[in-house]
């Protein structure tokens, strides 16, 4: 656990240290607080667009995070013998892996905190301004659950790259199936859907077996969307809620088993 | 009888898979003696890094077995017998030489306070103190060189494996490695390193092994292998010739 802490915590260094960190987050912030002129520009709604706006914000500038620096810290360790430096101290891989991953996921929480309260700003100026318009299950405590499940999301698709990048040969190749998958995962249920429901629904018609099983393969990345719940103030239970942590803990879990397992199969000759 | 600080046996490993399949070490075996200076040479595609990423775990050799300080590989734990100082060594470009350092001696289970002066004593010993608090990014070659070679020395290993350590330094970093070097043998630790620098090797090493196209060649001391009125390259570039001439006559 000692080793997990001290790779994590360097992890997260480098991470906080670097330029790409802060032009997202600054990009990322411009962007919620643009929300303010945004939202302007619609006639009805203007709560439930300034808050799916903020919402979306923070989910793009957390793909951008593990996309562009998360896989570039991780892809820079292999292609560039980084990892040498760690492996060829008592250090498992697991450890590295774990230790690694909670390095960037404290990066992704540390954006989402201040995206989040850049969000916040830009809302709560929207929703005073035309209070005709806040949402009437509007909470703070739900857009707070949203947030967090969102974080989650993007701690899954984290774990997806981990899992892609333990044994792709090139870091552009993860990079490619991360997104892939990232792709699937937010449509999957959608698909689904229409695949059952529609007996019209070209090739796949017939195919409900093939798209379940997909569905079973890839994380439902759509459970972790709450803005619609947040926007609407929509219900969202702490019982579903909870559901959906434990479902993307297990997930988080189960990847970075495996992404363990291949890695260590992994020939580390730089 | 020799105490062993690393043994090689009969390694052999390949890269590729069935028609690209190359053969780049072939039944190796040498060991190195407690307490010695080894120089592990042989020209670039020789076998040298893998040989040593095979040591360190980061290669699975496809037969054959290692020993360090008696400890099989897969049988126990012992890098922590062992520092690694790599061809080119990175590093967390945006960690400080200290935070680097640290990071390191933590995970070679040392305590924040023994890390903290050993990493204090190295980076003076290397003229780093200077840049202490300095973003490894900002570094040049030297001083990443350098670095490397207090990364390695960290944890205070019995061990210590540098490959190419003199690459890249200018005549006073290199001047000031062989030294280092010295300095190691006399408080009794074991160096393996490799390197193209011939005369580096006959100046600081006890024994050596010469391997080419992942064959060993020579394993032994280096007053033995230099013949008289002769040095080290001389008899170095007719080993190499000999075995290709070798090489070619088979084929």
């Amino acid at each position: 656990m000692r080793n997990v802490k001290i790779l994590g915590f360097a992890t997260f260094i480098e991470g906080g240290r670097h330029k790409a960190l802060w032009t997202i987050v600054a990009f990322s912030v411009l962007l919620t607080l643009g929300n303010i002129v945004f939202t302007t520009m619609f006639s009805w709604d203007l709560g439930k667009v300034a808050i799916e706006f903020g919402l979306s914000a923070i989910s793009f500038s957390g793909l951008l995070l593990i996309f562009f620096l998360g896989l570039k810290i991780m892809a820079d360790d292999l292609e560039r013998g980084r990892i040498y430096m760690i492996l060829s101290r008592p250090v498992s891989i697991s450890e590295y892996m774990v230790g690694k991953f909670l390095g960037l996921a404290l990066i992704l929480l540390f954006a989402t905190v201040i995206l989040g309260i850049s969000a916040a700003i830009s809302m709560s100026f929207v929703l005073a301004e035309y209070p005709g318009f806040v949402p009437p299950g509007f909470s703070w405590q739900i857009y707070l659950m949203a947030l967090t499940c969102q974080w989650l999301g993007l701690l899954v698709v984290l774990a997806i790259c981990f899992f892609w990048f333990s044994f792709s040969s090139h870091s552009f190749v993860a990079l490619i199936f991360s997104a892939c998958s990232y792709l699937l995962g937010q449509n999957m249920e959608t698909l689904r859907y229409v695949i059952e429901k529609n007996p019209q629904a070209g090739f796949l018609t017939g195919q409900e077996w093939l798209v379940r099983l997909v569905s079973w393969i890839f994380p439902n990345l759509s459970l972790f969307d709450k803005k619609t719940v947040a926007a609407y103030g929509l219900a969202f239970s702490w019982f579903e809620f909870s559901l959906i942590v434990v479902y993307g803990c297990s997930y988080i879990g189960l990847l970075l088993f495996f992404s363990v397992l291949l890695f260590k199969r992994k020939e580390l000759a730089a | 009888m020799m105490i062993s600080s690393l043994l090689c046996n009969d390694l052999c490993k390949s890269f590729g898979k069935k028609r690209t399949k190359k053969q780049v070490l072939k039944d190796l075996s040498f060991s190195v003696a407690k307490e010695e200076v080894f120089g592990f040479l042989g020209p670039n595609g020789a076998g040298k890094s893998t040989t040593i990423k095979i040591i360190l775990g980061f290669l699975r050799p496809d037969s054959g077995s290692i020993e360090v300080s008696g400890i099989g590989a897969g049988l126990g734990e012992y890098r922590h017998l062992i520092g690694y100082l790599p061809e080119l060594p990175f590093f967390y470009n945006h960690l400080t030489a200290l935070e680097t350092l640290m990071m390191s001696g933590k995970l070679s289970g040392m305590k924040q306070k023994e890390v903290k002066d050993s990493a204090a004593h190295l980076l003076e010993r290397l003229t780093l103190s200077h840049a202490t608090g300095q973003k490894v990014g900002g570094f040049s070659k030297g001083m990443k060189q350098r670095l490397g070679l207090a990364n390695a020395l960290i944890h205070d290993p019995p061990i210590l494996i540098l490959d190419e350590p003199m690459s890249g330094l200018d005549p006073l970093g290199r001047y000031q490695v062989k030294q280092l070097i010295r300095d190691l043998k006399a408080e009794g630790k074991t160096v393996f390193f490799s390197s193209h620098i011939l005369s580096d090797i006959e100046e600081l090493c006890d024994r050596i092994a010469i391997i080419h196209t992942g064959e060993l060649l020579y394993s032994g001391s280096v007053v033995d292998f230099v013949a008289e009125n002769q040095n080290l390259e001389d008899n170095f570039i007719d080993i190499i010739r000999q075995k290709d001439e070798a090489c070619c006559v088979d084929a």
